[in-house]
């Protein structure tokens, strides 16, 4: 090997290390995250700046002719560390931006818009970072002692550019495979979602944020170093593009891919066409290498969206099911049931097939602390609630009562006020006038997430699974107080919330296997049938520990079979001490399951008793149960 | 006051040029659900055919017509060979603007890969100045200006008056609705797109004309301020566009005349990222909670 091309080879190693750290922390944001961070290069940009103007001497040894703040000639490291810790700095303005419920898309064309601009203003501002023509003769670490020319200098510097891409590797699987890191990829899938299990996503947000910007940050001091150049010509927004269709390449939200991604695209492929003989008009084939990023972003999202290392799916084992539901056993054991309609407490006695699936779980999951209901029984009660929409009452002063231990039906016509009803009870819809009372107390005013806490736990209409969490990750998405489930524990280590851990899933195998769905706990969420997803819902709600369930029509659009189901399931669930009140527009599940059923119309309760009871009403036939 | 007046001038056109680009790209948006980053690429490539034409010596305003029908048609099939096959397969909002930007470049670059990276210039006449109540513009100022008026009126005509107005405003308000309607939303998309890739071309080649020169990136920056004038009425708002578009087209060139014109655009970046923050539904869109 002559020395030009070994010179040449430790280039593109040194490259590789950059790109890599760069592409690591992208694919946290955008692949794991779900943060689409079009202004990912002002972060490299920054690093290389802090970097050179930390290392740069104040009276620039250029003659002057370079004009920029700072210039404190600070020795290595200190330049590299700055880069990291202010890339990772100013990612924190960001969070304003994307932390909000701005829409995605929207979020990403401002990040978009402030890389376009932040890049007019240094390249137009000139006393600050030496405008359009950039810093250059920054001075590389510890020139003074050795060459940087040398040899053995080029060496190192690949060793620590690739040693330093190792410790980002490092470092971000210790985030992403930890409890934090499944918090993380559940507001990827379903934002809204994970915000009503009691996720911060605005904190969530910001240490993404901050944590892919610090390792923008510190590639751009190791580029800085190395090219001793840096100017607004250098990152350009496009050149987030070529680091985007690199994470898109190599794998969004997978480790592997990001290296791998790194090293086709802003190694491989720009490195590649330089060896093609310049043809055509100058910039010709400039002009060609762009085109041919846009064509790799717009077919690879076409033919592989996944990547070329997709990410991996977290399998937690499941263990041999003792008990096991396929759905050609439903029938049977749903048979017994609809013989004890409207006896909750004699339910599972009367199915030994629900019995023996019980049995276990008592034992084996940690009980659940139930607070006992007041006197009176009554664990949730609402008062003359009234909803205003705009002038339209949805609800006209409705006032309900739900008994421990039963499970409650709410039905009526579209348009009745369920929804909105069930909306006020969870705290996810203020009301506008009356009380709602929980346990005795009045939350009335208190959010969502606040009564979730005190075990008021909520279902939505429309389904509402991490499509790329796995059934098992779903439910343990729920749980509440995981030690690894922040950012300061989830770098602390598996050893810190390991217990925590192996708690959630023993209460999540014990669930799915009272459900059921042992076998589909490896199974991603969005590769679910209707019905299953539903159960994976209810298993993830029941995962908050809760004292008590509002279910919004979690039998809409399920097979008959698998909706006696998880009826049967739900009455069981009440018999072991839970309420439930449920939405239901199918009355054949009302009259199988629920007791008492209360009717609304109008935004009004019409009635409230047994089916029977209801069907034996000349208004609520008239109201509902012929129309 | 003459450098008020003169700068009151030049956000005028400014205005006009931009109210024209973001009722194209907010009614776009309004309607197909695709937030277009490549439509400042559209608008280049519209003006460069504009330009072919009139190299040819074709007078620059018939080449606007033919830079009008260019947006159109290669709208119409960017939608139907890129974007409504991804919307077909239920790709996110946030897949559809990762393809728009790779389609920004590959449009952008292609251009310039075949025109080459200077800057070029109509072959037109800017006719004699014209004075009006104290402004002095030149004759092709104010036709730009009456062109932009024109434009809004028709789509004002078109979105109040027409059944496909109605349509489209249907379309846009609940598509699976409208479509159990009885609207046939694919058609009305369509139609859309032809609508407003037609906007997009004479929006790029006033915007050719106003700026002097213009190469294959110059609306790399342009439309940073057509999203300012969307997010700011908010978006797919017509009318909300075309607000936004006087109000930034104003601010624009007003600070650039006292302030600095290097920062000019500065003015728009702020006023959409502070619209972002505080209120995504812009000045005329509900706020959104």
């Amino acid at each position: 090997m002559t020395s030009a091309q070994l010179y040449y080879l430790l280039n593109l190693l040194i490259y590789a290390g950059i790109d890599i750290i760069a592409c690591l922390g992208l694919s946290q944001q955008f692949g794991v995250a779900g943060v689409t961070n079009f202004g990912f290069i002002i972060f490299q940009a920054a690093g290389a700046y802090t970097a050179a103007i930390l290392s740069l001497s104040g009276d620039s040894a250029n003659g002057g002719f370079q004009s920029y703040i700072g210039g404190w000639n600070l020795p290595f490291p200190v330049p590299w560390i700055g880069a990291a810790v202010v890339g990772g700095l100013i990612a924190l303005p960001f969070t304003f931006v994307v932390g909000r419920r701005l829409r995605g898309d929207f979020a990403a064309v401002g990040l978009l818009v402030t890389a376009v601009m932040v890049n007019l203003l240094v390249t137009n501002y000139k006393p600050f970072l030496n405008g359009s023509a950039g810093l250059s003769l920054v001075p590389a670490p510890l020139q003074g002692t050795y060459d940087p020319a040398g040899a053995g200098y080029q060496w190192a510097y690949a060793a620590a550019a690739l040693v330093l891409a190792a410790g980002a590797f490092w470092l971000v699987r210790r985030v992403t495979e930890s409890p934090y890191g499944r918090s993380l990829r559940a507001m990827r899938d379903n934002d809204m979602v994970a915000d009503s299990l009691g996720k911060n996503l605005v904190t969530q947000r910001a240490a993404v944020l901050v944590l892919g910007g610090a390792l923008a940050g510190l590639s751009g001091g190791i580029l800085v170093g190395y090219i001793t150049t840096w100017s607004p010509g250098a990152w350009g927004y496009a050149e987030t593009i070529v680091l985007f269709a690199a994470v898109i390449i190599g794998g969004g939200g997978s480790h592997r891919g990001a290296v791998l991604g790194a090293i086709l695209v802003p190694v491989g492929f720009e490195e590649a066409t330089r060896y093609i003989p310049p043809f055509g008009p100058p910039g010709f084939v400039d002009d060609l290498q762009w085109v041919a990023i846009g064509l790799l972003v717009v077919v690879f999202l076409w033919f592989r969206p996944q990547g070329l290392l997709p990410e991996r799916r977290r399998t937690i084992g499941a263990t041999a099911p003792s008990f096991e539901m396929p759905n050609e056993d439903v029938v049977s054991l749903a048979a017994p049931l609809r013989a004890a309609r409207g006896a909750p407490a004699a339910a599972s006695a009367a199915a030994p097939g629900a019995g023996g699936a019980a049995g276990p779980i008592a034992a084996s999951a940690p009980a659940t602390a139930r607070p006992q209901p007041p006197g009176d029984g009554v664990v949730l009660r609402g008062v003359d609630l009234v909803r205003d929409f705009g002038g339209v009452q949805a609800v006209a002063g409705v006032s309900i009562e739900v008994r421990h231990g039963t499970l409650t039906g709410l039905i009526g016509p579209n348009g009745a006020g369920k929804s909105t009803l069930l909306a006020m009870l969870a705290g996810t819809l203020p009301v506008t006038s009356g009380q709602v009372i929980y346990q005795g107390a009045d939350v009335t005013g208190g959010p969502a997430y606040r009564r979730a806490r005190l075990g008021l736990v909520r279902t939505f209409q429309l389904a509402s699974e991490f499509k790329r969490l796995t059934v098992m990750e779903n439910l343990l998405s729920a749980v509440p107080g995981n030690r690894g489930d922040s950012l300061a524990g989830a770098l602390r280590g598996r050893r810190y919330w390991r217990p925590d851990e192996d708690a959630a899933v023993a209460r999540a195998r014990a669930l799915l296997e009272r459900f059921g769905l042992s076998r589909y706990a490896d199974t991603y969420g969005g590769d679910l049938s209707g019905g299953q997803r539903r159960l994976t819902e209810i298993m993830r709600a029941l995962m908050t520990e809760p004292g008590m369930l509002l279910l919004d029509e979690p039998m809409a659009g399920v097979h008959p079979r698998l909706a006696r189901q998880i009826g049967a399931q739900l009455l069981d669930l009440c018999a072991g001490g839970m309420t439930i009140l449920m939405v239901e527009h199918e009355l054949a599940i009302m009259d199988e399951f629920c007791d008492p059923v209360i009717m609304m119309a109008e935004g009004a309760v019409l009635a409230t008793g047994t089916m029977t009871d209801l069907r034996a009403r000349a208004d609520v036939v008239e109201a509902y149960l012929v129309g | 006051m003459s450098l008020f007046l003169a700068s009151l001038g030049f956000g005028l056109v400014t205005a006009a040029v931009l109210a024209i680009a973001a009722v194209g790209f907010t009614m776009q948006f309004a309607v197909t659900d695709v937030l277009n980053l490549a439509f400042g690429a559209v608008m280049i490539a519209s003006a460069f055919v504009a330009y072919a034409l009139n190299q040819a010596g074709v007078n620059v305003w018939l080449g606007l017509l033919a830079a009008a029908a260019a947006g159109s048609v290669g709208s119409v099939l960017l939608n139907q060979g890129i974007y409504t096959p991804f919307q077909r397969r239920g790709s996110a909002p946030i897949t559809m603007v990762i393809v728009s930007l790779g389609m920004t470049l590959i449009i952008e670059f292609g251009l310039q890969a075949i025109v080459g990276g200077t800057s070029v210039s109509y072959t037109m006449s800017q006719g004699p100045t014209v004075r009006a109540g104290g402004l002095v513009l030149t004759a092709v100022q104010f036709v730009i200006i009456g062109l932009a008026a024109v434009v809004m009126a028709g789509v004002h005509g078109l979105l109040r008056y027409t059944k496909l107005g109605k349509a489209m405003r249907a379309t846009s308000a609940n598509r699976s609705l409208a479509r159990n309607c009885g609207i046939r939303t694919d058609r009305i998309v369509t139609v859309t797109w032809a609508i407003t890739g037609a906007l997009c071309g004479i929006a790029g080649t006033v915007f050719a004309i106003n700026n002097g020169s213009f190469g294959a990136t110059s609306a790399d920056l342009f439309l940073v301020v057509i999203l300012a004038a969307v997010f700011l009425g908010g978006p797919g708002q017509a009318y909300g566009a075309m607000l936004g578009a006087v109000v930034i087209g104003l601010a624009t060139e007003i600070s650039a005349a006292y302030i600095t014109p290097s920062y000019k655009d500065v003015i728009a970046f702020a006023v959409l990222l502070v619209m972002m923050v505080v209120r995504p539904g812009g000045l005329l869109g509900a706020a959104v909670t």
